[in-house]
């Protein structure tokens, strides 16, 4: 079959993006030095636009021969990608232009070009372009980590390479083991596009193809045992992009096992279903257990963050289009609590790599609306009602129970307590600890945007979640019935 | 105002001002500003509560308006009839019977905290009065709740307030402590009620608690383990006593009258779910029956004012809560109203006295009664009521309880309460005389009685305190069958072990010269009295045998029961920290691990299959 102009229908918002990084690209060029801060606006825009154009523009529908399926499940991907993608936008304009004044240009393509990577992801439904759009993703995202590499003023700071390095290290035998995994899984099945590979017979090879993808893919999501980047490249990267980083690595990684676990193997899953337990067990138990000891606002986080993957783990566990899509309300709900607490970090600490909790002792004194921005932020991470978080662990709890995984909730109920533990830990240096100095805290005006918007979405879904439930149902829904 | 118009009014009228005051610092730092607006708003709930309350007893079932909240569609199909889940008003007596407790006693709390926290710098007594605000925004929420769900909601939301007002003195490492240990401990217990929630509307399709369900048993334990935790029963109590470190009018609002009292009203509320699971109701009688005899004992040793009323509010929640077990719906919520009074004026006449004395001691308050006579008049009063003396309110739904134990045949836990009955006077007796008849202590010399915002609600409660038991026909008529008073057996036995533990007490701590008064009493016994061997006898009984246990059971609790508690903290925290030196920070590592890893899962896979 060859493709033809419609082809590229289901794919334009994709298109627009990669347009609007080229366009980028040449404005920057032509930008002289010092006004190069137009670019993040410009980046903005893009988002924004494209994200509105995601509500009129049809893009259901297979292309490329069935490569690439749009339909609600990879919309509500997209917009999640592209609300992600705005939010740290946002939130990166000041600390851009003033660490990174001359490579500001740089920052939003490698920005767009992940964004790209994230937004094609989802509505793939052949392993090869599965992960190039993977690794399009990725790339760009070790770079941004390297991104405070010299210019800070104070010198080089040994962190920021290392975060970076560490990142694609990492990443790069991840990748291997995903590409040496299906390589077997195309030899046993003699297929590429998922669909065909389900109809493969199980053999030995075969599941250990499928187990090496897994693995592979685990990485990515930062789930135990393969979580071992997550708090060095947290703490070394420069906040705004550790926010992204903690949240697009996730949903591209969700969607990638989504795709892989409920449509290639959905045929063969006996064998990885022990694997998928475990690993669930294993960062609910490490992420949390870890998260304890830190006094590293950011490594904690990061270490909490591999406990979330643990119970977004659980919806895809569960397997059914109702856990797929609290799982998708969950990453939501994660998103803007994460996003929300990186960027108060931001304001608070902005020139540093490391933020102790005590840094944040008084907060509330100095910033009274910053102080419970963040404890909602917290609450709604810890799963505290009237936050999203609440819902969303609900939900999570509720998919498991129907699945007959009693014992699941159990544990993952008792593991939220834990979580408590750490969370208010910082929500007490906020509140109950004296402020270290009485300097007034300055905040920027885009920050400050991101960070109520990031207010918003946590309140406004933890008070009626109604739409985005009935979307992310939705989508699931459509997804495993293969309509993309 | 229609009721519902009322009922929606005193629940986000505070919320209101809770919210102006947050985001208006110019008015929270205004000095009393914050104050009078919250005392104002409180005052507005109060009469709004009051319009219902006369409504409700000639209506019971006032109203039920509820309006969809979550529809079916994202709730996933579910094995039961189509449903949605819904958020509303439920008006009906006992809904607006416990409205009209929450916001009486938050009014007088608010007008007693006027003067108590005068002293204060104006930010935080504008802090303080959001919270106060707040937690009556999130109470009435959950008392008007119509389903289990939005209960639920307001009952995290009081949890929240409970620990943002417990770390009130932020200043204070103790109370910062004891805020995050209450938090985490009702958090805990919260998780059976998050749980339970889960098994019922999975199997049922709701979260309503009418109609028949086929897994009553589950779903009602995990409900209770949850009350165990706000009701501070047995052994989930330890962060009650702890949680006195906030300011004492919060203890009389939070942790005595209305927060604390949110697990039994859930039971109340879910009678007719717990109806359906016999077993649950008996582990309830015999929990709440070993509560409330445990924490009187331990109350007899406790030398800390607010430590007494404290256990003291554990013990007699475990009576709501046995009371509950036995089926009886009517007595436990006629309990919980008139505790709510008298312990909420015990609190705060608690809160005069030590803000004369500056100390929680008794021993530091000796003869205050000469000094302070309307606070200490108010402390009596609440004091004959908790120990069930005839014609007091605590008398009659004690007695109450008393006999629907007995006639359920609990005899175990009846046997407890009736010992507690006799311990609960016995220790409030203590209080009684030594920190307002026993020898004038130093510190008590400047003490004088305190000004009219801290004796005007005293005045208030003490209405109630003395009379809601003669209205027990119409109040349990509103939320139950109407029970009718009358003399028992069961009941005058309680009155008599009453009396005995008083007077008891009196020798022990009242008389002039210790057992002076004992001697007239066993005049035969005269020359052997004259010789001391009675009173001695008298204490040595307490000393010893008494204190001994009592400070055994007491050591018991500090140590093994919240060691216990507190060491589950520390291992998770100590497992977190051995965890650590596995990040090793070497990428080189990190590779190995996730080869081994890999590996490792397909063995194991291999393995399982």
């Amino acid at each position: 079959m060859t493709p033809t102009l419609e082809d590229l229908r289901p794919l334009s918002l994709d298109l627009a993006l990669l347009l609007g990084a080229f366009a980028v690209l040449t404005v920057d060029l032509f930008l002289p030095h010092g006004r190069k801060r137009a670019l993040g606006w410009l980046t903005l825009a893009l988002l924004l636009g494209v994200f509105t154009a995601s509500f009129f523009v049809d893009v259901s529908g297979p292309a490329f021969a069935g490569t690439y399926l749009g339909g609600p499940w990879a919309l509500m991907w997209k917009r999640i990608a592209l609300c992600a993608g705005a939010l740290t936008t946002l939130a990166s304009l000041d600390h851009v232009d003033r660490h990174f004044p001359t490579r500001q240009g740089e920052f939003y393509l490698l920005l767009l070009f992940c964004l790209t990577g994230m937004t094609i992801l989802p509505g793939v439904r052949d392993i090869i372009p599965l992960i190039i759009s993977f690794e399009l993703m990725g790339i760009p995202l070790s770079v941004l980590a390297a991104y405070a590499k010299t210019e800070d003023k104070d010198g080089v700071h040994k962190h920021a390479p290392e975060a970076g390095l560490k990142l694609y290290l990492v990443s790069a035998v991840s990748t291997a083991i995903t590409l040496f995994g299906l390589s077997l899984v195309y030899g046993m099945s003699g297929a590429t596009k998922l669909d065909a590979i389900a109809h493969a017979q199980l053999s030995p090879l075969l599941s250990v193809g499928m187990l090496m993808t897994l693995a592979g893919l685990a990485f990515k999501i930062g789930a135990v045992p393969f979580h071992m980047w997550i708090p060095d490249t947290y703490q070394g990267a420069p906040t705004p992009v550790v926010a992204f980083l903690s949240v697009a690595p996730k949903a591209s990684g969700f969607a990638a096992l989504s795709a892989i676990l409920l449509i290639a193997f959905r045929a063969n899953q006996a064998p990885l279903a022990s694997v998928l337990v475990l690993s669930i067990v294993a960062s609910l138990l490490v992420g949390n257990l870890m998260a304890l000891p830190q006094n590293d606002v950011k490594r904690m986080l990061g270490y909490s963050g591999i406990a979330q993957v643990g119970y977004m783990l659980i919806g895809l566990y569960t397997g059914t289009s109702y856990g797929v899509g609290m799982l998708l309300f969950y990453l939501t709900g994660y998103l803007v609590s994460n996003l929300g607490v990186f960027f108060v970090l931001e304001v608070v600490a902005p020139r540093r790599f490391g933020v102790d909790v005590s840094e944040l002792d008084g907060l509330v004194r100095r910033a009274p609306w910053l102080g419970l921005a963040l404890l909602m932020f917290l609450l709604s991470l810890a799963g505290i009602p009237f936050a999203v978080g609440f819902w969303a662990k609900f939900f999570i709890f509720m998919a498991a129970y129907r699945a007959g995984q009693t014992w699941l909730v159990l544990f993952g109920a008792t593991m939220a307590i834990v979580s408590l533990f750490y969370y208010l830990r910082v929500a007490r240096a906020a509140f109950m600890q004296p402020p270290a100095t009485n300097e007034t805290l300055q905040i920027r005006p885009a920050l400050a945007a991101a960070i109520i918007v990031c207010l918003l979405g946590v309140v406004g879904m933890g008070l009626y979640p109604a739409p985005f439930l009935e979307r992310a149902a939705a989508a699931a829904q459509a997804f495993l019935e293969g309509q993309g | 105002m229609s009721p519902i118009q009322l009922a929606l009014l005193a629940t986000f009228l505070p919320l209101g001002t809770a919210f102006s005051l947050i985001v208006l610092p110019g008015v929270r730092r205004a000095g009393k500003l914050p104050g009078y607006i919250s005392v104002v708003t409180a005052l507005v709930a109060l009469v709004s509560a009051l319009q219902l309350f006369a409504y409700g007893l000639e209506v019971h079932d006032i109203a039920r308006v509820t309006t969809q909240w979550l529809p079916h569609s994202v709730l996933g199909a579910s094995s039961a009839a189509p449903s949605t889940i819904e958020i509303g008003v439920l008006l009906d007596g006992l809904s607006v019977s416990m409205l009209v407790v929450v916001c009486l006693v938050a009014f007088c709390v608010q007008v007693f905290s006027l003067g108590y926290m005068a002293d204060e710098p104006p930010a935080d007594f504008g802090r303080y009065f959001t919270w106060q605000s707040l937690f009556l925004f999130a109470m009435n929420t959950l008392v008007i709740a119509p389903n289990l769900l939005q209960l639920f909601l307001g009952w995290e939301l009081v949890g929240l307030v409970s620990y943002l007002l417990i770390g009130y003195y932020w200043k204070k490492p103790s109370a910062a402590r004891a805020a995050l240990k209450a938090f985490w401990i009702t958090k805990l217990a919260d998780m059976g009620l998050v749980a339970g929630l889960i098994v019922l509307f999975v199997n049922t399709g709701s979260f309503n608690w009418t109609g028949t369900v086929a897994v009553a048993g589950p779903v009602t334990l995990l409900l209770f383990i949850a009350v165990m935790g706000k009701s501070a029963q047995f052994p989930l109590h330890v962060w009650l006593p702890d949680a006195m470190e906030g300011p004492t009018p919060v203890s009389a609002l939070l942790h005595a009258a209305t927060m604390v009292a949110a697990g039994v009203f859930l039971v109340a509320r879910a009678h007719p779910l717990f109806e359906q699971a016999p077993n649950t109701q008996n582990f309830m009688a015999y929990v709440g029956g070993f509560t409330a005899l445990f924490a009187s004992i331990v109350a007899v040793v406790q030398n800390d004012i607010k430590k007494v009323l404290a256990y003291s509010t554990c013990s007699q929640l475990g009576y709501m809560v046995c009371a509950l077990g036995a089926g009886s719906q009517v007595a436990g919520f006629f309990h919980l109203t008139t505790h709510a009074f008298f312990k909420a004026m015990l609190f705060l006449a608690a809160g005069g006295l030590i803000h004369a004395v500056h100390s929680n001691d008794i021993h530091h308050m000796g003869g205050l009664f000469r000094k302070m006579k309307l606070t200490s008049g108010a402390f009596i009063i609440g004091a004959l009521a908790l120990a069930g003396v005839p014609g007091f309110s605590g008398f009659f739904s004690k007695d109450l309880i008393l006999e629907e134990v007995w006639e359920r045949g609990l005899y175990l836990p009846f046997a407890a309460l009736l010992i507690a009955a006799f311990l609960t006077a016995f220790y409030m007796g203590r209080v009684v005389f030594i920190a307002l008849f026993g020898k004038p202590s130093e510190h008590a010399e400047h003490a004088h009685e305190s000004g009219f915002a801290m004796t005007f609600p005293l005045v208030v409660l003490a209405i109630p305190a003395l009379c809601a038991g003669y209205f027990g026909a119409e109040l349990s008529g509103m939320y139950g069958e109407a029970t009718h008073f009358h003399l028992s057996p069961v009941g005058m036995t309680a009155s008599a072990l009453g009396l005995c533990g008083i007077g008891l007490s009196y020798f022990m701590f009242g008389a002039p010269q210790g057992g002076a008064a004992l001697r007239t009493v066993f005049a035969p016994l005269g020359r052997l009295a004259a010789s001391g061997i009675v009173d001695k006898s008298f204490l040595f009984g307490y000393r010893t045998v008494l204190r001994g246990f009592a400070g055994g059971i007491g050591w018991f609790d500090r140590y093994i029961i919240d060691g216990l508690m507190n060491a589950i903290g520390y291992v998770t925290l100590e497992v977190g920290a051995r965890l650590r030196p596995l990040q090793t920070g070497k990428v080189q590592d990190y590779v190995y691990v996730m080869v081994v890893a890999t590996i490792a899962l397909g063995t194991f896979a291999a393995f399982l299959r």
